[in-house]
């Protein structure tokens, strides 16, 4: 029984970091139907200035949090000014992959600023274990994560349903032509959800970096399971997300330890063509009625 | 366009096509005519690198070590008046990339060829039999040291499978015969793999009372504790680990928060500096399985490196172990080189290097116990000490152990 | 496309015909003259870039027809080509059949499995199919990896080396007939596959594809018949490979290796059988030639160390950059961009 809430302790933490990686993901897909393949990045790039700021420049830890977030804000800003705009009305396949030689364009001026070796990780998410009922350990920064998973989430349904730009972004997801002639600014709500897709990728890729036990260029792969969870709650879904992501989390410890760790690598993908045959829009995506 | 002038392009663009291949060839030509004259001929060696993929962070001292090896022996006269020229590129662990890098550098003359991984080395492995190109790999794989199935693959170290019997050895001496669990964390991939099925092999070989299981740790995976638990329930006493030092050193971590007692003993690519550094208290008590010593205090054959890093303003131990392998991983290359060149003169062909590389016996390094090649045994060393991290420092625990097989 | 005015065709033959004036069979001509006389002047190592380009075009034009002409995007090439590879070793390893029904094997066994993955085709579109694909790279990759029956334990296996007709083919200029035969096959294959009522189905299907049912095109079975044929060209391509390296390994097989040929249709433009080509020369070439460029760099320059010492890490931003910049400037690919250049001779002195 211990091992068992162990393994879903863990996976909750783990489905909520997967849940802030994505959400900046579903952020830019509900608004700019533009799967974004370098969303990885985005937690690489946020997380090393976080690191950069903090260590390197030796600035107080909220602060240098701050710097990171702005940073993945400019991120997000200049790639859908410089590169997205262009790019309206090609094909989908097209930014697909421009969306993918960014990755690669932007793997390569992190090594180039910060070397391939992996720094340690960040001393100010506090990382011992903490006991939960019986034997249950868990690491602290796992429940920190859960708890800024939590008050991100909250803070962006907030902002969907009461604030301006929040309506604004569902108008323009829903309908990109009504809400052009409602006086709402398409080009702004693109460049606010990508912004705030940079911005998320930082703040989960430094509570990566702690559960990682290091800043390593390897935070990027961790992004694959992104496609799965997203599959799995609906591509335009925020809600679908956050419940997406505890559910791969789980199932994925689950597996490893019940089965194997090979298993655990597949059954995220297969469960994803599983959930496209048979109920293609997830669990909370909006349903777009096309029968072929 | 009229008649006239479409007729003219056509006869034009034919004749760039021709004029273009003819060009070419010249260029061939000129380039291996150049090479062959002057004193004493250029040795061409050719290397790849890890620099920025997924074992870039002990791909890049090793890198500095055999570069500045070149450049060190380069600098006394080259090998008996022979310059080393190496060219080198990253190849971010992709094996489609160590390819053309391989057939780039063979056409361009190169008479052997520094790789690096599991991965490439395996890759390249048919090709450089037909070459007849002596490979030199930081993998330590034992099926690259029978020369009947890779007769140009070489390494220095002492294989994965000898370290895993030299761990399993020292755990079942430790106990005195008792019975003892062993988990076995490992990469996820042939690297991971190679000395598995070895150590089962050894353990009913000498009958030890040792129960033996393997964890994969797979690549981008955010912590182990899923694994841990297994080996938990196994009542594992050892945890060996056969992996590079970031996901070790995060297994490391991952166990210091689960509290496990279970003691961690590394191969040779999780224990250095890195480890430490990146698993900070986590790394105390780790034993280490180090063919290659570190570069710390009581260790011979650190004067050489020393003294060359000096004008760098640097020292071995600021570099780290991987600098030292890879300084000395060239340095027995050369040696081997060097027999060729005596026994076969100016110009050895990759068999002759072969041989001479065959010949090498009892180099001494200091950082480790003297390498030997056969020509039945393509493995430089059967044997490794033991260090224990100690305050964050490492202390040799256990002299040489040498395992017959 | 005819690039001259005043082409009047008098038979349905000749209206179906490939090349209409004798420019085109100029530049056919010429072509073929090129492809026979670049074996004798190119060394081995651009040679075998010759071979790489020409094993990848198979592939390409492959994944040209799925998603070019049907519409359908996928992710998962390279997860094919090594279902083909896979196939072809274990079928002359341990079969013992020879390399030509090994290769067959190989390209069956790819076809069939791409079926099945080409089956969320039947209830998803676009990006959504994308993804299922992406699954499809990870599912297949990691299979090749893990699956201990597949290598019988070991890191790699081993493919021969083909003989035909009792002469064995090693080396690259031998292995450049049989490949520049093969290759050239299967893109007028593909070309002629759009002059079939076949073919044309599949363009509607990419346009508009309820229309296309409508007008009682079998969508359904079309868009997995497409994905059968795109991943069967994937294996044959592997398979091929397989024999040409001697050596199968799982790392070739990954995602990175899937976008690249993505990237080839698009960078050659998406729609043209011969963009599938142009597309496999340029992204096989490009980054050699990055590698060529900076290892230049290294040997000549001693007053840039920071470039020598980050090189690998602008070799890889500059491989994104070009492929971002050539989609940001032309994208309709070089396809476009040699139309774009058969016009101005055409029409020169005029502008348009």
């Amino acid at each position: 029984m211990t091992r068992f809430l162990q393994l879903t302790v863990n996976g909750l933490g783990n489905g909520a970091i997967l849940a802030l990686a994505t959400l900046g993901f579903v952020l830019i897909y509900k608004a700019t139907e533009v799967i974004n393949f370098a969303q990885g990045q985005f937690l690489v790039i946020g997380s090393f200035v976080v690191y950069n700021a903090n260590v390197t420049w030796g600035l107080p830890w909220p602060l240098a949090v701050v710097v990171g977030i702005l940073a993945g804000i400019l991120l997000g800003l200049a790639i859908e000014r410089v590169i997205l705009r262009r790019l309206v009305g090609e094909s989908s396949l097209s930014v697909i992959m421009v969306t993918i030689g960014l990755a690669s364009a932007l793997f390569g001026i992190v090594l180039m600023t910060w070397g391939a070796e992996p720094k340690p990780s960040p001393k100010f998410i506090p990382s011992g274990s903490v006991k939960l009922f019986g034997d249950v350990s868990v690491g602290a920064n796992r429940l920190w994560a859960v708890a800024v998973a939590v008050v991100v989430f909250v803070a962006v349904a907030l902002f969907f349903q009461r604030s301006r730009h929040g309506v604004a972004m569902r108008a323009v997801a829903d309908d990109q032509q009504a809400a052009m002639v409602q006086g709402i600014s398409v080009n702004r709500i693109f460049a606010f959800a990508w912004a705030l897709a940079g911005a998320a990728g930082a703040v989960g890729g430094v509570l990566l970096a702690s559960i990682n036990n290091g800043y390593s260029l390897e935070l990027e792969s961790f992004a694959i399971l992104v496609f799965p969870v997203v599959i799995l709650g609906g591509l335009d879904s925020v809600l679908g997300t956050v419940v997406g992501g505890m559910i791969i989390g789980l199932l994925v410890e689950y597996t490893k330890s019940y089965m194997n760790v090979n298993a655990s690598q597949i059954l995220p993908f297969v469960i994803l063509v599983a959930i496209l045959l048979v109920k293609p829009y997830g669990l909370f995506g909006q349903v777009r009625i096309e029968r072929v | 366009m009229n008649r006239f002038a479409r007729k003219l392009a056509l006869v034009l663009s034919l004749a760039l096509i021709v004029g273009a291949g003819c060009g070419k060839d010249n260029k061939n030509k000129s380039a291996t005519k150049n090479s062959t004259a002057a004193t004493k001929a250029d040795i061409k060696v050719g290397a790849i690198f890890d620099l920025s993929g997924a074992t870039a962070d002990v791909g890049t001292p090793y890198s500095e070590g055999i570069r500045d090896y070149v450049e060190y022996r380069n600098a006394q006269g080259g090998i008996d008046g022979h310059k080393i020229a190496m060219t080198f590129q990253d190849f971010g662990y992709k094996v489609p990339q160590a390819e053309q890098l391989y057939q780039q550098y063979v056409s361009q003359g190169a008479k052997v060829f520094m790789g690096w991984g599991t991965g490439d080395t395996e890759a390249l492995r048919p090709r450089v039999n037909t070459d007849k190109i002596p490979f030199m790999s930081a993998s330590y794989a034992e099926t690259l040291a029978d020369p009947k199935v890779t007769p140009y693959n070489f390494f220095p170290g002492a294989s994965y499978s000898q370290q895993m019997r030299i761990a399993l050895q020292y755990i079942s001496d430790q106990n005195k015969g008792k019975h003892v669990e062993v988990a076995v964390f490992h990469n996820d991939s042939p690297f991971g793999t190679s000395p598995l099925e070895d150590g089962k092999k050894y353990i009913a070989d000498k009958k030890l009372n040792i129960g033996f299981k393997n964890y994969p740790m797979p690549a981008g995976a955010t912590d182990y504790v899923a694994q841990i638990g297994q080996a938990k329930s196994q009542n594992a006493k050892y945890i060996i680990i056969q992996n590079v030092a970031s996901p070790a050193a995060k297994l490391a971590t991952n166990l210091a928060a689960q509290k496990s007692t279970a003691q961690v003993v590394c191969l040779n690519w999780c224990s250095d500096e890195l480890f430490v550094k990146l698993a900070g208290p986590a790394a105390e008590k780790m034993i280490g399985v180090m063919p290659f010593s570190p570069p710390v205090e009581g260790v011979q054959g650190l004067d050489e490196i020393n003294s060359f890093l000096k004008a760098k303003n640097s020292d071995a131990k600021a570099k780290g172990l991987h600098y030292v392998q890879g300084w000395y991983t060239m340095a027995v290359m050369s040696q081997g080189i060097e027999n060729a060149l005596k026994a076969s003169g100016d110009n050895p062909t990759g068999e002759q290097i072969k041989a001479g590389l065959e010949k090498v016996t009892d180099f001494k390094t200091g950082v480790s116990d003297p390498i030997t090649f056969t020509a039945d045994y393509h493995a430089g060393l059967t044997s490794a000490p033991l260090f224990q991290v100690t305050g964050g420092v490492f202390k040799k625990i256990q002299d040489p152990i040498k395992i017959v097989k | 496309m005819a690039t001259a005015t005043g082409v009047y065709n008098t038979t349905y033959r000749r209206d179906l015909g490939l090349r209409h004036t004798k420019a085109e069979y100029a530049r056919l001509a010429l072509l073929g003259v090129f492809a026979v006389v670049l074996p004798f002047r190119l060394d081995t190592y651009w040679l075998s870039y010759v071979n790489l380009i020409l094993l990848a075009g198979i592939a390409a034009v492959g994944l040209m027809i799925l998603t070019g002409y049907t519409g359908l995007i996928s992710l998962a090439t390279a997860g094919f080509l090594g279902v083909g590879a896979y196939g072809t070793a274990n079928i002359t390893n341990r079969l013992h059949w020879p390399m030509p029904l090994g290769v067959l094997g190989g390209t069956v066994i790819a076809a069939a499995i791409g079926a099945v993955f080409g089956l969320p085709a039947l209830r998803v579109k676009g990006l959504y199919l994308a993804i299922s694909t992406f699954a499809a790279q990870a599912i297949l990759n990691n299979r090749f990896k893990d699956w201990p029956w597949l290598t019988q334990g070991h890191f790699s296996i081993l493919a021969n080396q083909p003989k035909i007709g009792g002469h064995q083919i090693h080396s690259d200029f031998e292995w450049y007939w049989l490949l520049l035969v093969i290759t050239a096959l299967v893109v007028w294959a593909g070309v002629n596959l759009f002059r079939t009522g076949f073919g044309r189905a599949l363009i509607a299907i990419r346009d508009q594809d309820i229309a296309a049912e409508v007008i009682g095109v079998p969508v359904g079975r079309y868009k997995v018949l497409a994905f059968s044929i795109a991943c069967g060209l994937a294996g044959f391509s592997g398979a091929l490979g397989a024999h040409y390296r001697t050596v199968v390994t799982w790392e070739r097989y990954d995602f990175d290796t899937s976008f690249l040929f993505v990237a080839m249709i698009i960078v050659g433009g998406l729609g043209s059988v011969s963009g599938a080509i142009y597309g496999a020369a340029f992204m096989t070439w490009v980054p050699a030639y990055i590698t060529r460029v900076g290892q230049g760099l290294q040997q000549g320059s001693s007053g840039t160390p920071f470039i020598i010492r980050e090189l690998p890490a602008i070799q890889l931003a500059l491989f994104g950059v070009v492929i971002v910049a050539f989609l940001l400037y032309e994208p309709r690919g070089l396809a476009r961009l040699w139309q774009r250049a058969k016009d101005y001779f055409r029409i020169w002195p005029f502008r348009y």
